[in-house]
């Protein structure tokens, strides 16, 4: 281990500059292997501001930590840097340990020399240079640090969901149980979302109704959650913590708004499903061609002993399913839907569903001819795989299609033995032109973005190209939006099935409590700060603001000045560009620390500038 | 402006959004996947926060060239990336004007596990500024 503090000069510090620690790590030697540590230190130690240099095999280690404790201790550092891996795996290691030894803990700097030097790169100079001038870069950081505190904002301790269905009872539930208040706000007059066309669910077989009779058991026996049914949010302001929602109702009885008080939402409004154009694969046009969701209504209502499945007053004697209806189209194939877009995503869940219902076909009406159209199988869930075989295995006619060349559907001629007459190039038979009888085709269609207008617009929600919400990160932060308080829960998100909305209002309904259970929030304090003595109210800063109520203006003539809302800036920053004065700033995150990186990362290698 | 160094290889900045481009860099790192040294990588939440003249200040203080990896349409700030989108392309105009190739400012999306898209704009904006250097010396 190296310790540079007693062996190197120390270089002259003005008054009241902060000192800086530099700590790199050899990381056993996945960053030592490659960079010469020992001279990134050395060369560090000369660097203006530097009052220690030191390196560990394992800074992230209880030995490496100690060795940064006793610097605090000592009272020899007062702004750090850790030269070692990315940030997302230890900074809040060393966050940690400057706060439990009285640091502020965002005075704080990594420079990442493992992921973005000694991995990526493999001749010893080069990658010790650049290590050193990421070091050089991170040290011009660390010392315009400043300490910052989170920004604490008082919240109501209730939740708003916003959807009924299977997610939105889910973490209402949850989050009653957690000691939360709830008010759910359902559009439609029932509880329960798309779940209650449906019949029994895979992977248990356990009938919708009984799941959903659960759910809206617990939750409308729970004096702790609010429901208003056939009501309709039209309308959200605030901020974490202090959400304010206008729900319209609709009841003829109870007709007219009200108000709700939240300190989270969580957005739970569910997807709908692709609705074919008129006369897609016949639909429409041919009263045979279903929908999987009406398919199952079908099989629901003929439930009994009977022997035979009747449509239309006949016998249905020949099923056909088609998959990728609605999903994986393909530019100059599909003809874009209203809002101009093609849905180039996989709905996911329809290859299950599809194959789960023809099992389920099978199973009941043993002599059944029963055809699969599909371009590819993407039975992704545990379990779901053992639908394919089982449909395989039970005589379920397979028939693979190109996207380019969907099956064509038409009636049947009356001399037929069936009602509808399939068309497909089989490539599973080498392309061969293949024609099949069938009495009902069943299509699967794929899952679309609920229209969401109302909250995008209010609370400034981001989504995805494909139309759906968008949460921060897919690993790092699944459930939540960029706006603060703003939950994800369910297929509002990306197409899931039942088992994943579930999971994701479980998590949604965790994060809100977490947020919600000490009647504050502590948020991060990268928002936008202002320096009164440079604004000169121009208000530019407002114009370009996204956010509605993040910064407003306050005072006349010289006194004019833009004011910031920190609960609701989220730090994007777009206010601190157009500023003539650089009166604002994002905490942590400034213009002058950039500039100081970058003039770091320009100087001569042999220059230490200051 | 600076002239590139023709015996220094030229200076890249990379700055790399917090939520996807920086990610992507990690992950081409932790996939030992190799690219070239003389690249700096800063994390930023969101290059919305740029005003113009950082980028000229960044190319007269020796900064060859610049790319700005960003999350794209997918930004979780709302509306940031418009904002950015339309002033690159601002400077780009204005780097037309000082006589600079427009190619040395590159904006591109990144995101947390594409890392052949970072290395494919590593690489072609290091050969570009290598063909410049060649073609001025």
């Amino acid at each position: 281990m190296t310790d540079l503090e007693d062996t190197q000069p120390k270089p002259e510090n003005k008054k009241d500059e902060p000192r800086v620690g530099v700590y790199v790590c050899h990381c056993g030697g996945n960053i030592s292997d490659v960079v010469d540590v020992e001279k990134v230190v050395a060369e560090a130690a000369q660097l203006p501001g530097v009052a220690v240099s030191r390196t560990n095999m394992f800074m992230c280690s209880d030995p490496g930590q100690k060795m940064i404790q006793e610097d605090i201790q000592k009272g020899l550092v007062d702004n750090f840097v850790v030269a070692a891996c990315t940030r997302s795996l230890h900074e809040t290691t060393f966050a940690s340990l400057l706060a439990r030894n009285g640091v502020n803990p965002y005075l704080l700097e990594q420079a990442n020399i493992r992921e973005q030097c000694s991995w990526p790169h493999h001749g010893q100079e080069a990658a010790t240079a650049k290590a050193f001038t990421l070091v050089r870069a991170a040290v011009a950081k660390a010392r315009r640090l400043v300490p910052l505190n989170p920004v604490r904002v008082e919240a109501t301790n209730c939740a708003l969901v916003i959807g009924g269905g299977v997610a939105g009872l889910r973490a209402a539930g949850d989050l009653s149980k957690l000691g939360i208040k709830v008010v759910l706000v359902e559009r439609e007059k029932e509880l329960g979302g798309f779940v209650r066309r449906l019949d029994a669910l895979y992977p248990d077989e356990e009938p919708a109704t009984a799941l959903l009779s659960r759910l809206v058991e617990a939750v409308r026996t729970d004096s702790g959650i609010v429901v208003h049914t056939n009501s309709e949010v039209t309308g959200i302001e605030g901020y974490i913590g202090n959400f304010t929602a206008q729900v319209r109702k609709n009841s003829d009885s109870k007709a007219g708004e009200i108000r709700i008080e939240a300190g989270t939402i969580i957005v739970a409004t569910g997807f709908r499903s692709y609705q074919p154009a008129k006369k897609e694969l016949g639909y429409q046009k041919l009263s045979r061609v279903v929908t999987l969701a009406d398919f199952n209504e079908l099989l629901v209502a003929s439930a009994g002993d009977s022997a035979v499945l009747e449509f239309e007053g006949k016998p249905v004697r020949s099923v056909g399913f088609v998959h990728c209806v609605g999903s994986r189209q393909i530019e100059g194939v599909h003809k874009p839907g209203e809002n101009g877009n093609i849905n180039r995503y996989c709905s996911r869940v329809c290859c299950t569903a599809t194959l789960h219902t023809a099992c389920r076909l099978r199973r009941r009406f043993p002599d059944m001819e029963i055809h699969d159209f599909y371009q590819d199988i993407r039975t992704y869930g545990r379990g779901h795989e053992d639908y394919y075989e089982q449909a395989s295995k039970s005589d379920v006619i397979f028939h693979r299609y190109r996207a380019e060349s969907p099956p064509r559907v038409a009636k049947a001629p009356a001399a037929d033995e069936y009602n509808l007459l399939i068309t497909v190039e089989d490539s599973l038979t080498a392309g061969e032109e293949i024609e099949v009888g069938v009495d009902i085709l069943v299509l699967a269609v794929g899952m679309m973005p609920a229209d969401n207008a109302t909250i995008i617009d209010n609370l400034k929600l981001a989504s995805s190209s494909d139309g759906f919400l968008q949460e921060v990160h897919p690993k790092l932060r699944p459930v939540e939006m960029a706006v603060n308080g703003v939950l994800l829960a369910g297929a509002c998100q990306a197409p899931k099935d039942i088992t994943e909305s579930c999971a994701s209002a479980s998590a949604a309904a965790i994060k809100a409590a977490a947020i919600l259970r000490k009647g504050y929030v502590e948020l991060d304090p990268y928002v936008v700060k202002v320096d009164l003595a440079r604004c000169e109210g121009t208000g530019l800063c407002v114009e370009e603001c996204p956010l509605d109520g993040a910064l407003h203006m306050v005072g006349e003539g010289n006194e004019r000045h833009v004011e910031v809302n920190p609960a609701i800036c989220n730090g994007c920053g777009c206010c601190v560009a157009v500023c003539p004065t650089r009166a604002l700033q994002v905490s942590g995150w400034t213009l002058d620390q950039y500039e100081a990186m970058v003039d770091a990362i320009v100087a001569d290698p042999v220059e230490v500038s200051s | 402006m600076s002239e590139t160094n023709l015996k220094a290889p030229p200076k890249i900045l990379i700055l790399a959004t917090s939520s996807c481009g920086y990610t992507g860099a990690d992950a081409t790192g932790q996939a030992h996947l190799s690219y070239p040294p003389n690249t700096y990588i800063i994390d930023v939440p969101s290059p919305c926060v740029f005003p113009e003249n950082f980028y000229y200040r960044c190319l007269e203080r020796g900064i060859d060239g610049i790319i700005v990896m960003s999350c794209g349409v997918e930004c979780p700030f709302e509306g940031a990336y418009e904002r950015l989108a339309a002033k690159l392309d601002r400077v780009s105009l204005g780097l037309k004007k000082r006589g600079i190739k427009q190619g040395r400012l590159k904006l591109c999306s990144v995101c947390t596990v594409c890392t052949k898209a970072f290395l494919k704009e590593v690489n072609e904006m290091n050969d570009l500024l290598i063909k410049e250097q060649e073609e001025s010396s």
